[in-house]
């Protein structure tokens, strides 16, 4: 039996009402996100959709102080790499973390970020 | 598998221009043409590079949009795109056509506008190189792209941000030797380490800036280039790819792609590293310049930034990198880039490099890195 495969829609829906999901490979227990077509380590599809706890630390950060047009009246703002406690990482906004206190290693909780038009990116803020 | 020599090379000046990106390269692939010697009618096939023409000059079909201009419209062209490895794309598949035996004479190049438009809409342009879905709403930049790799390289490896500066520095001095060059003025650790953050802990001066330019190099077979006054022979060329998703990528303070398309292509010349004398790679921002002097195995994973502070890599130095300044001083057309550090290092190995030049330089390799991290290609050449 073949999973529905986690579409990049289904994630957002998802990550709307605070969950994050990733999924896990049936044939070998690789775990992965955003949803893939078929399993980077053994190439099968027999995905399974794994909510997670949505808890992680900071692998890198910057703050972005020249942006593309859209994005040009939220400067300056931080994007850094999260590492979940699941072992996959998502790049992500962080909110209501000061800049000066950025680190690496610093814990944060994943944060749906909901825009005007109700579409949702991915956020963090402070564990 | 025949021999693949590079024998015409031509570039215009990087920097502001008033006219199209196929007028760019029309200019550059006139004068490799001279260059090489041989008649227009001669060459068989155009494989063009141009990444932004769609958003910055409404243009697509730039491929036999440039072959028009250029005055040759009939033969077979083809655009690639690889973001800022375009035209290393091209001339790695040219190099194949030709060894393969399909074709004898082939012209590759590339041209990109930028300047038309304001740093704000380049800004968005690069970023869609990045992920539309993932990374992009979040406001991801270019600088932040490599900004997020410094961060990462400094907290494993204890790299500072006056080694990224010493990177700028030793580039801008290369760039004041180059007559082609956008900016040829030497600049100072102090200036690099006072401009503005543009992604912390990237400022201003580690960023290569926009540009408008076109290259061109002309391929020829070996029975084709022996005609030649100083062909430049291929002895390898190699691409690899790598995750999209910064996410993806498993240590942000590497370039897989780098190490693989760097291996593929030492193999196929049967050299390693030590035997380059003269290194033409892709320093979109100063922290690539270090990231990428060690996936290529000139340095240790993690000494890339000292490397750099010492002066290693200066003209003079143990291996000099980037002697025509670079993406950092010489400019960034991105379309045009891959074939501009093929055309440099063919003049260094020519010995035609001037102030520039790399003494005796007998083997030179050409790296040049797609957007973020995802493509990266290795060329290596050498001379009889
Ligand atoms: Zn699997």
């Amino acid at each position: 039996m073949t999973e529905p495969t986690i579409t990049a829609r289904v994630f957002f829906e998802k990550a709307r009402s605070g969950q994050l999901t990733a999924i896990r490979c049936g044939a070998c227990g690789e775990l992965a996100m955003p949803p893939k077509e078929l399993c980077p380590s053994c190439h099968a599809h027999q995905w399974q959709p794994v909510t997670l706890v949505g808890d992680g630390t900071i692998a890198s950060f910057t703050v972005i102080r020249v942006a593309p047009r859209a994005h040009a009246a939220d400067v300056p703002y931080a994007v850094a790499v999260v590492r979940l406690k699941e072992g996959v990482s998502i790049l992500g906004r962080i909110v209501d973390v000061p800049l000066d206190k950025l680190a690496v290693g610093l814990p944060v909780r994943f944060r749906p970020l909901i825009a005007k038009d109700l579409t949702a990116s991915v956020g963090f803020g402070p564990a | 598998m025949r021999r693949v020599a590079v024998i015409g090379v031509g570039v215009t000046k990087f920097g502001l221009h008033d006219r199209t990106s196929a007028e760019l390269f029309a200019e550059a692939a006139r004068e490799a043409l001279t260059d090489a010697g041989i008649r227009a009618s001669a060459v068989q096939a155009l494989y063009y590079g141009n990444v932004v023409g769609g958003e910055t000059e409404h243009q697509l079909h730039t491929g036999p949009q440039a072959a028009s201009v250029l005055g040759i419209p009939s033969v077979p062209t083809t655009r690639f795109e690889t973001a800022c490895a375009s035209s290393h794309a091209a001339f790695r598949h040219a190099v194949m056509e030709i060894a393969a035996g399909v074709s004898d004479v082939i012209l590759v190049g590339g041209a990109e506008r930028v300047l038309n438009v304001s740093t704000a809409e380049s800004t968005e342009y690069f970023a869609y190189a990045s992920d539309a879905v993932w990374e992009q709403p979040l406001g991801l930049t270019f600088p932040g792209v490599f900004a997020l790799i410094a961060r990462a390289h400094m907290e494993k490896h204890g790299t500072t941000e006056a080694q990224m500066a010493a990177v700028a520095v030793k580039n801008h001095r290369h760039g004041a030797l180059n007559p082609k060059a956008q900016f040829q003025k030497p600049i100072t650790i102090e200036q690099v380490l006072k401009s503005a953050y543009v992604a912390d802990p990237l400022k201003l001066f580690d960023c290569c800036p926009f540009s408008d330019g076109g290259a061109a190099v002309v391929l020829a077979s070996e029975e084709v280039a022996r005609k030649h006054r100083k062909p430049v022979w291929v002895l390898g060329s190699a691409a690899a790819s790598d995750w999209m998703l910064l996410g993806d990528k498993r240590d942000l303070s590497r370039v897989p792609a780098t190490e693989r398309a760097a291996a593929a292509a030492y193999r196929q010349a049967g050299i390693g590293p030590s035997d380059v004398d003269v290194v033409e790679l892709h320093d979109c921002f100063t922290i690539a310049e270090i990231v990428a002097t060690e996936g290529l195995g000139l340095f240790e994973p993690g000494a890339g930034g000292r490397a750099a502070e010492k002066g290693l890599t200066g003209l003079g130095g143990e291996i000099p990198v980037n002697p025509s300044g670079g993406l950092k001083a010489k400019g960034h057309p991105i379309g045009a880039t891959g074939a501009a550090q093929v055309a440099e290092i063919v003049t260094q190995l020519r010995g035609e490099a001037g102030p520039r030049q790399v003494e005796d330089a007998r083997k030179g390799l050409t790296h040049t890195l797609g957007g973020n991290t995802a493509t990266v290609l290795v060329s290596l050449f050498g001379r009889d």
